[in-house]
């Protein structure tokens, strides 16, 4: 089951590489469509960040990983985004870009943090004897660790709420 | 000049329109649910199939044994907080290893490390845990056991006992059942974990992850003197 989910949220990530893609090139050349930026954006964000909670949950909760002291903080940079843009997708506030940033940078930054310690495992980085940050629980198509879907979650989400905001 | 009947005709065509277009927005998010939910739903299906494409070896029930668990189960360990479990007995584990030779855990002073076969942690640790049994090891009165849990045939390092003679652990093994009942009753939630047990049955220490090698002769140690 566990096998299941993992490869599930690889596939997913995959996905949202694509979407961080295309809306990045809309973007750039000022071109996000109406319905991109109306209906689909904010929604997509926000689901985007329930998969990242919900599988980091799943992941520790269920099959039992033990998460490292960077896996943390970039849960705590995830976690609220479900809740600000949740609520920002009720309320129709296209403004949430200005909140939702400074989260993205910060997780961003802390899963590349992550991905370099485990592509040089001597570095060692803050984390705990029990649970080291050099330890890669999950690799999908050779690429896909926890911190690189972390990250790509982060920039897709980035981008989403950038395309949201008012032409 | 409007006449009430006109003023009329306009505020329910607009409130037509209002509604048609409430209505209109109602289906493109129904729509877009459904993509979203077919996307997934196509992502499930793709990782079943591909995940699903083993070959012939053996499955989880070929080589997850029976278990019997004489006692309470323990409380899960808290984080950061002092164990609630510390001083209470052991759950006994009456099974087998993997060849069948019978195998208890629970019942004298032993050094217990709860492992699954496809974990990272525990692939890490393995190595450090043969080399500390074949440089030191625990006092002679401390018995080293490792559980074999949370079986998954579909996972890497699958079959266990492959596993742990590819790393050279040739020390004893109690091979947990299907439901994972040994790593339940003694309140886990997580691999590799670790349990010290005193020579009367009771609890010294319990730790979720890896542990410092440094540590493996403190532990065993603590499990003698205990």
């Amino acid at each position: 089951m566990i096998a299941v989910a993992e490869r599930t949220f690889g596939l997913l990530a995959l996905l949202a590489i694509l979407i961080a893609v295309v809306t990045t090139v809309a973007l750039v050349r000022r071109r996000v469509p109406d319905w991109l930026r109306d209906d689909v954006a904010l929604p997509l964000a926000t689901a985007i960040a329930a998969t990242a909670t919900g599988g980091s949950l799943l992941l520790s909760e269920v099959a039992g990983y033990l998460p490292c002291t960077l896996c943390w903080y970039q849960r705590i940079a995830m976690y609220p985004l479900v809740i600000v843009l949740g609520v920002a997708v009720a309320r129709g506030d296209r403004d949430v870009w200005r909140t939702v940033l400074p989260l993205t940078t910060i997780g961003s930054a802390v899963a590349l943090w992550h991905i370099a310690i485990e592509n040089n495992p001597a570095w060692g980085g803050p984390c705990e004897d029990a649970a080291p940050c050099t330890i890669i629980w999950v690799e999908e198509f050779g690429f896909l660790t926890l911190p690189t879907m972390a990250l790509v979650a982060f920039v897709a989400i980035s981008v989403l709420s950038l395309a949201a905001r008012r032409p | 000049m409007t006449t009430p009947t006109k003023n009329a005709r306009t505020e329910a065509r607009r409130k037509e329109r209002e509604e048609q277009r409430r209505a209109d927005v109602k289906r493109q998010r129904l729509i877009y649910g459904g993509v979203g939910a077919a996307v997934v739903l196509l992502a499930v299906v793709i990782a079943v199939l591909s995940v699903g494409e083993t070959d012939d070896r053996v499955g989880v029930s070929e080589v997850a044994g029976d278990v019997e668990v004489d006692g309470d189960t323990l409380p899960p360990i808290p984080d950061g907080a002092a164990d609630p479990a510390v001083g209470q007995p052991a759950p006994v584990l009456s099974g087998a290893d993997f060849d069948g030779t019978p195998m208890t855990v629970g019942d004298g002073a032993q050094l217990v490390s709860f492992v699954a076969s496809w974990c990272p942690a525990c692939d890490a640790e393995l190595p450090l845990v043969v080399d500390w049994l074949t440089t030191s090891g625990p006092p002679e009165d401390v018995q080293f056991v490792m559980v074999s849990t949370n079986h998954d045939d579909s996972r890497q390092n699958w079959p266990p006992q492959d596993w742990f003679a590819a790393a050279g652990y040739t020390g004893d093994v109690l091979v947990d059942d299907v439901a994972s009942s040994a790593f339940r009753a003694y309140g886990l939630t997580a691999t590799p974990s670790w349990v010290v047990i005193s020579d009367e049955g009771e609890v010294l220490f319990r730790a979720s992850g890896m542990i410092d090698p440094a540590q493996f002769d403190t532990l065993a140690e603590l499990a003698a003197s205990g």
